[in-house]
């Protein structure tokens, strides 16, 4: 319980924080305001980094995209996971062909390390819309394994057979008879989804294959070469992303334990 | 199917396993040959004629159709002949000195992380609940999701900025090997071990913990077995299966983890060129490496079952249980 609290308020806290961050911002995020790597006081609260820009306005522009992407990105991973696990978990009894045809390929799909997926999409597709797409993708085999097993303890209900029997289509089915009945899963395998997500959107911004110019994955490589003269650069987006990183899997820990005693 | 229960057991899982590498290798390549990036046009930049286009095109044998041009990379695969880079290198030769440095870095980051996570979390099992179960729990937790790279960046601030006792980047000479310099391998290891260090200790102590739980446990404490002897004859034959697994998994985590720590440090091993080449868009090379990695992988995960099925005697033996 103390850790879901510990979470949900760390997470709440560094969100507000994130979301009216441009506003907060004295800075642009792109413009020198002092020279490079100033110490914190003469540039700023955090100092500047190597071209001379505020740390503290570019943390506070750079989470936002961040926060957004990582969440668009684990959302339409998670939908799409879900409707292939609820069709399946549905149609593969009546008919075996649908279990080949859409859990096989997603199996392929596990198999290939996320930021190897990560890597792949964005050298063939880059900048934002790559970057969402590989996420969902990383995301979608375990999301739909999940629904899936969810479904199944649905399936064979009898409202669902009186839904079949009555000849309902599959946005019936799937919206009205079983959804509402797996939601609480679902919700749990998006916090995880969205732990993943964010790794990865961190690690495209931390390799320079993010589009957003203040990226706290991007603030962490800049800073790197300098870390000895200016730390503070390097210190603050470490302990953001960590921030995230932590209270989100806090939450999403004692979230879905409390899913599992659900299901089982 | 007849022959030894452990072949009737890997003989399948070979079989999935070399299917997906070819799967790997046709969609590495048909489908990043088919995406609009282009090495040439990456190569001459924006400024470059249509003929000059044409003519890099023809000289790297880019105007043949991609199925013949497939073929005949993989014809080049079972001689070790990788391909060229869009550079004019080949890549089999980038590639030589940089996969031994990384099977270093991860080689040495398993050895340490497989005896560290079991003490951890057996230990952690051993005391569930009370002060030391408590944090290394808790620690593990709160590293399990953190990046690798920002775990690397804190023992970077911790290590070379302030205690100045390692090198915060690790470059070599040429051709060196790592080996050669051990004080580079230092913080990448630590960047990698702590993050697959919390997963696996995780795993082991509820896999222990469920088995400490257990009927046949309590039998064994209340017949008067000292704890040498519960943990030998009940706890790690129940484990050690779990743990292999999760150490080979962790191994493959190492190759995505990989990537982003030899990028912090600047180690010259084949994440830090993957990286590298997926920003000017070689192509060649990043589809000779995502084949290297997926077979590395996928030979990983066969290992794992193979363990298991040597560490599990109903699996081994093939009688039914």
């Amino acid at each position: 319980m103390t850790r879901k609290l510990l979470g949900w308020g760390l997470f709440g806290l560094v969100v507000v924080l994130v979301l009216i961050g441009p506003e907060l911002a004295s800075h642009s995020p792109t413009e020198p305001v002092a020279r490079p790597y100033s110490p914190p006081g003469t540039g700023g609260v955090f100092g500047t980094d190597r071209l001379g820009r505020d740390v503290a306005s570019r943390m506070l522009h750079g989470g936002r995209p961040l926060l957004l992407t990582s969440l668009v990105a684990a959302t339409a991973g998670s939908v799409l996971g879900a409707l292939a696990g609820i069709f399946t978990a549905l149609a593969a009894p009546r008919h075996r062909w649908v279990e080949a045809v859409v859990l096989r390929p997603l199996d392929t799909l596990a198999a290939v390390p996320p930021i190897l997926m990560l890597l792949l999409v964005l050298t063939a597709l880059p900048g934002r819309a790559g970057l969402v797409l590989a996420v969902a993708l990383a995301g979608l085999p375990l999301s739909a394994r999940v629904a899936r097993a969810a479904a199944e303890q649905v399936a064979g209900r009898a409202h669902v057979e009186a839904a079949v029997a009555r000849g309902e289509g599959w946005g019936w089915l799937i919206g009205r008879e079983v959804l509402p009945l797996v939601a609480g899963t679902l919700l749990a395998d998006l916090g995880l989804r969205f732990v993943i997500a964010f790794y990865l959107v961190a690690a495209a911004g931390f390799l320079g294959l993010s589009t957003s110019s203040a990226d706290w994955g991007l603030l962490v490589v800049e800073a790197l070469p300098g870390a000895a003269l200016q730390p503070w650069a390097l210190i603050v987006p470490v302990l953001g992303i960590a921030a995230i990183a932590v209270s989100v899997n806090l939450t999403s820990d004692a979230v879905s334990r409390r899913a599992r005693g659900l299901v089982a | 199917m007849t022959g030894h229960p452990v072949l009737r057991r890997l003989a399948p899982r070979l079989g999935t396993s070399l299917g997906l590498l070819v799967l790997l290798s046709f969609l590495v390549y048909v489908g990043v040959e088919a995406l609009p990036g282009d090495p040439v046009t990456s190569r001459l930049g924006p400024t470059a004629t249509p003929e000059r286009v044409a003519e890099l095109r023809a000289h790297l044998g880019l105007d043949r159709p991609v199925l013949v041009r497939y073929g005949e990379w993989v014809a080049g695969l079972f001689h070790g002949d990788l391909g060229r880079s869009a550079t004019g290198q080949p890549v089999t030769a980038m590639l030589s000195d940089r996969v031994g440095n990384s099977a270093l870095l991860a080689g040495i980051a398993i050895g340490l992380l497989a005896p560290l996570s079991l003490g951890l979390g057996l230990w952690a099992a051993w005391r569930r609940g009370r002060g030391a179960d408590r944090v290394i729990s808790g620690g593990a937790l709160l590293l399990v999701s953190v990046p690798e790279f920002v775990v690397a960046g804190a023992l970077v601030l911790l290590f070379a900025v302030t205690l100045r006792l390692l090198p915060a980047v690790s470059l070599l000479p040429v051709g060196a090997s790592p080996l050669s310099h051990p004080e580079v391998l230092v913080l990448p290891v630590l960047s990698l071990l702590f993050v697959g260090l919390a997963y696996a200790t995780r795993v082991i102590r509820a896999s222990a913990a469920a088995t400490l739980t257990g009927g046949h446990v309590e039998f064994l404490r209340l017949s008067g077995a000292p704890g040498a002897t519960l943990l030998r004859r009940a706890v790690l034959p129940a484990v050690l299966p779990v743990a292999v697994q999760v150490w080979l998994v962790t191994g493959v985590g190492f190759v995505g983890g990989a990537v982003l720590v030899e990028k912090v440090f600047g180690y010259p091993g084949i994440g830090e060129l993957l990286v590298a080449s997926v920003r000017t868009g070689d192509l060649p090379v990043v589809q000779a490496l995502v084949l290297v990695l997926g077979a590395a992988m996928l030979a990983a995960l066969v290992l794992a079952d193979l363990a298991v099925v040597l560490l599990t005697p109903r699996l081994r033996t093939g009688v039914a249980r």
